[in-house]
């Protein structure tokens, strides 16, 4: 829900990035970081496993800057998309304004994207949302694979609420601000419903199941289905072929990150282990192996072969991912903002539970068990940002202060 | 505190935050704790008392708010409402999260210049005036004298293609 602040002259929106496992959730977010302007982000916390698979949510801080005088700001959040995270999806989805549907383009991925998207009407039904009201943008992700399928038939698949798509290559870059962009639109036009000059603020939203026509606070009063809108990305035969999309260059390219830094918790560990683990029970539902985090140890050909072997642009885009993991993993130990850096430093404690054991177990962990590990991961997380501020202070005292 | 206030969307206008940190205030000067953040249940701040120069309050916020609701889930599965009252304990500081009116969390960081106990007793007292507070700001519908610009959605999009491009 939004939250409008007059004293601290803040408007505040929450906007996540939901879908299934591995479509590009997490990737989204790691570009929005990477692009946007120094001054504008903050830091992209990710609470995750060891295997670099979101375990509760990744979240950063964007402002748009001061607009009729009130400090606009987007929370952006990504979802877990594994499907026995469904209880932590949940609780991440509360007070959403807006959603970004990212889906995998990938023919052998339609099938999980429906069950994402039936699990996101659900989980949202289950707060009293509802998907014809809710701003919401598709993102058809890896439109650079070979077996991606036309937009048309994701289309007529998925897109039974006629929300605008933008096609994307997430890894690249391509598509991912036309998208937030598009959504954070929609959510402003939403806002500006509800809260200029003369509104009364809404009501509560509509309990689960409610039948009445009570104007939601979320709801887009139209007439007509919105206009559907096609970003597209050229086809990715070519190598090398840059994106046409709407919303022109990205801003910030090149520029090196400022304030914003991101602080990636390792919430489990498999011990004893340097590559992160490849769950044997990913293998046993029968999904396909992991694409898009390869890890560092993986050789050059693995990400391909794992995609069917194939050629041109789907090996450029495993080189570029491959490249994001080595320096996600080069950066890993230095990232979590302890001071003096470097691996030498405490690290938080970790659950020794991970993938490897949960899947020897042959199931999904409990959801006592992933809600104990959340638990844990946020303390750590907290008390390193704790720590790390108690120091600054030390040393500014160590160094006569002001 | 009722369904409406829990889901209803609070807007926190200056003199409901005035009235909030004397509260927060207060609470400090009694317990002898470091800093109060006010933070909503689906991760914004609304509000700071104290020392919180070093503290990213975004992120604490969203982390904070994430705490509570994975925790409110366990409480839902051991057979109880909720847990309202959080604890974490460090080597140096510790920090106390108070639920407040079913719609905040109250975040008291605290080292050992002073006790759990102490926090926990005023938290509770200071709990008691916030849940009036927010009756108060929930039953008021509208502030005349306080709202958002006319333009603010013309002027919202044009900050977007300052952001992400044109």
């Amino acid at each position: 829900m939004v939250q409008i602040n007059f004293a601290r002259k803040e408007v505040n929106c929450k906007i996540v990035y939901y879908g299934p496992g591995l479509s590009g959730k997490t990737t989204n977010l790691e570009i929005v970081h990477e692009k946007a302007p120094p001054d504008r982000k903050g830091d992209l916390t990710s609470i995750a496993t060891e295997g670099d698979r979101t375990l509760f949510f990744d979240f950063m801080p964007l402002e748009l800057g001061k607009v009729g005088g009130m400090n606009t700001k987007f929370q952006l959040y990504t979802v877990p998309g594994q499907v026995y995270y469904n209880a932590t999806r949940k609780l991440v989805l509360q007070g959403a304004d807006g959603v970004v549907f990212v889906a995998d383009s990938q023919r052998e991925k339609l099938e999980e994207n429906l069950e994402s998207f039936k699990n996101l009407e659900d989980n949202l039904r289950e707060q009293g949302l509802d998907l014809k009201k809710l701003p919401m943008v598709m993102q058809y992700n890896k439109r650079d694979l070979p077996s991606a399928l036309p937009v048309a038939d994701l289309d007529k698949a998925m897109n039974k609420y006629a929300a605008p798509t933008i096609e994307a290559v997430a890894v690249t870059g391509e598509g991912v601000f036309p998208t937030l962009k598009k959504l954070a639109s929609m959510v402003l036009d939403n806002l500006n419903k509800q809260y200029g000059v003369g509104a009364k603020p809404a009501g509560p939203p509509p309990k689960a199941g409610a039948k009445d026509g009570k104007a939601d606070s979320g709801e887009i009063p139209k007439e007509a289905p919105p206009e559907r809108e096609r970003v597209g990305v050229a086809a990715g035969a070519g190598a090398g072929a840059r994106a046409q999309t709407a919303g022109g260059g990205v801003p910030g390219e090149g520029s090196t990150p400022g304030r914003g830094k991101i602080q990636r918790e390792s919430a489990l560990s498999s011990a004893g282990t340097d590559a992160p683990a490849r769950p044997a029970g990913r293998e046993a539902t029968g999904r396909e192996a992991p694409l898009r985090r390869p890890e560092p140890a993986a050789g050059g050909g693995a990400p391909a072969a794992a995609r069917g072997g194939g050629r041109g642009a789907a090996e450029k885009s495993s080189e570029i991912a491959r490249e994001r993991g080595e320096e996600r993993e080069r950066r890993g130990p230095a990232s979590v903002g302890r001071p003096g850096g470097g691996g030498g430093s405490k690290q938080p404690q970790v659950i020794v539970a991970g993938d490897k054991k949960k899947e020897a177990a042959g199931g999904g962990p409990s959801a006592m068990v992933i809600l104990l590990g959340i638990v844990l991961a946020i303390v750590a997380v907290l008390g390193v940002l704790w720590y790390t501020g108690i120091l600054d202070e030390i040393l500014g005292t160590a160094t006569g202060g002001r | 505190m009722d369904e409406n206030l829990r889901e209803s969307r609070l807007i926190f206008y200056r003199e409901d935050v005035e009235r909030i940190n004397r509260v927060l205030e207060e609470f400090l000067k009694l317990s002898g704790a470091k800093c109060n953040i006010l933070i909503d249940k689906e991760g914004h701040p609304v509000t700071q008392v104290g020392t919180t120069e070093n503290i990213n309050l975004d992120t604490i916020s969203a982390l904070v708010a994430a705490s509570f609701a994975a925790t409110r889930e366990m409480a839902r599965l051991l057979g109880e409402d909720e847990f309202t009252i959080l604890s974490h304990q460090g080597k140096k500081d510790h920090i106390q999260l108070t639920l407040i009116a079913d719609r905040c969390i109250m975040a008291t960081l605290f080292d050992d210049k002073t006790t759990i106990g102490m926090v926990r007793l005023y938290a509770h007292e200071a709990s008691k005036k916030l849940n009036g507070v927010f009756r108060d700001i929930e039953e008021r519908k509208e502030h005349p004298d306080e709202s958002i610009a006319e333009d603010f959605g013309a002027a919202a999009k044009g900050a977007l293609d300052d952001v992400f491009g044109g």
